[in-house]
């Protein structure tokens, strides 16, 4: 089942992650537009629907979804 | 200050916080009501070499903050699509005829061109809904709705995602599922795979239309590793079931010896196709499995944005992207980023160049360029600013390339001649304005 090694990396990456971070007033670079993990979502739409018409894998990022009988 | 200190600040801190919590305010302190929308926009324009497909493109999206942190995003995407595409056949050293998908006439290709069919002409509107508030301190919940609707295709959808902190909100846990139900109505019916195309006025082999259901899982966590360094791990699981054929798509029949398709005499006074084409036929299921990856890091100002995803399905098609981009801040107002994209796809395990007449006919089988193996390259830059108001402006141009990969043994004959995988060059040209905020 290829479930079985993704849940445990989840499990090692969250168990290693609980001294990690910073205080919630070190959090001014991380607040910044630039700095979230999707910055532009307009951006990061067209390209997903771009790719899902060209290429044969979709999402990653979020939902595989569909939604066009793309040529 | 010794750490006995620091502890007894944090407990008289703690104190004073119980006492007025005791004490008991007047009103809850509530979050500030953003009162005013806030739009994302982009034109785009999407347009490939040898007059393929163009795109012109207009999303809005538009969002808006109510009281505690929910907000609304609503969103519209407007595509005109004009072009050629091509129809999967091969192309060959004297000309060929196909009839069109609406089955009411025919169209002729030139010797040595790549069999493209330029009778596609689409618009389409695509709408989404989002709404996503706090739930208690930690959880906040989302759920959307989708829909798209173009000449030949229809989409439905729904979403839910749910995510809770950890640790300090340094730590992000995410799950969400969507599904979806889409009808496709194609031109002139939807063709039985593995048949023939057919004469003009001969729309036997055509359905009026089929639907495909999917379903999409997603969990994945986020982690703030330190003041300029963000990351995210996700797995998606997304299963397609029903019609999943491009009914537009063929495979020409070849001869065994000479690789040259198989041509078919017209009879006086008939117009068909010239030579034997089968129409493409693929299984009625496909389970994608991905694995994302993405960190951001910020360095003196500058950001590094890199993703790395695998993707493996049980079409056999496994696929590597790495994504990066380099955003370098020019002054104060406005920036410049470098991308880089590239991908590789291995061929799904019924794509085919062509079929050898006489031979048995495989299940499943199609000639689609997106099915075969390739490389991808994208390679442009973003340019943003603000403007006097300040909003925010961007400009971006990029090339994208798609190289594939014919292995030399499974030519027949002839068909080393030929060009039968030609690369595609497309260019991306995207305008963004960012107002209201």
């Amino acid at each position: 089942m290829k479930v079985r090694p993704v849940l445990i990396l989840l499990v090692i990456f969250g168990s290693g992650c609980s001294s990690m971070g910073v205080e919630p007033w070190e959090r001014d670079i991380l607040a910044k537009d630039e700095m979230q993990l999707t910055s532009d979502p307009v951006e990061a739409a067209t390209d997903d629907h771009i790719y899902f018409s060209k290429e044969a894998s979709s999402g990653g990022r979020g939902f595989g979804g569909g939604g066009c009988g793309c040529n | 200050m010794s750490d006995k200190d620091k502890r007894t600040i944090a407990a008289t801190l703690a104190a004073a916080t119980c006492s007025l919590l005791g004490s008991g305010l007047p009103d809850p302190v509530q979050a500030q009501e953003d009162p005013t929308w806030n739009f994302n926009t982009a034109l785009l324009y999407y347009g490939e070499d040898d007059d393929r497909v163009q795109d012109l493109s207009l999303s809005i999206l538009a969002n808006r903050t109510y009281v505690d942190d929910r907000v609304l995003t609503l969103g519209v995407t407007l595509d005109g699509l004009t072009g050629a595409s091509p129809n999967g056949a091969l192309p060959q050293s004297f000309p060929q005829t196909f009839t069109q998908p609406s089955g009411k006439k025919t169209y002729t290709i030139d010797a040595d061109r790549l069999p493209i069919d330029d009778t596609f002409k689409d618009t389409r509107l695509a709408l989404t809904a989002n709404w996503q508030q706090p739930l208690g301190r930690l959880y906040q919940f989302n759920i959307g709705a989708s829909a798209s609707r173009e000449y030949d295709y229809t989409h439905f959808g729904i979403n839910s995602k749910i995510a809770r902190d950890f640790n300090r909100r340094n730590t992000t846990l995410l799950a969400g599922i969507a599904i979806a139900r889409d009808s496709i109505e194609p031109v002139g019916g939807a063709p039985d795979g593995l048949t023939a195309m057919a004469n003009v006025g001969d729309l036997s082999n055509r359905r009026n239309s089929d639907t495909k259901d999917i379903f999409d899982v997603v969990i994945g966590v986020s982690q703030v590793i330190s003041r300029n360094l963000i990351t995210q791990l996700n797995y998606s699981y997304s299963d397609a079931s029903g019609y999943l054929n491009d009914p537009y798509k063929l495979v020409s029949v070849v001869d065994g010896v000479t690789g040259e398709v198989v041509p078919i005499p017209q009879l006086p006074g008939s117009e068909g196709p010239s030579h034997l084409y089968l129409y493409e036929h693929r299984p009625d299921s496909r389970a994608k499995h991905s694995l994302y990856t993405q960190a951001k890091y910020h360095m003196a100002g500058r950001v590094l944005d890199i993703s790395y995803r695998y993707m493996t399905d049980d079409w056999e098609i496994d696929s590597h992207t790495v994504d990066l981009r380099y955003r370098w801040p020019l002054g104060g107002s406005s920036y410049i980023e470098p991308h880089l994209r590239l991908y590789s796809q291995t061929a799904a395990e019924f794509y085919s160049l062509s079929l050898v007449d006489g031979e048995t006919l495989p299940e499943y089988v199609s000639a689609d360029y997106r099915l075969g193996e390739f490389d991808a390259m994208t390679a442009g830059v973003k340019y943003g600013w603000q403007t006097g108001g300040g909003n925010d402006m961007s400009i971006r141009l990029e090339f994208y390339r798609q190289s594939g990969d014919v292995a030399s043994d499974v030519l027949i004959g002839n068909q080393v001649n030929q060009d039968n995988y030609p690369d595609l060059n497309a260019i991306i040209v995207q305008v963004g304005y960012q107002f209201g905020r």
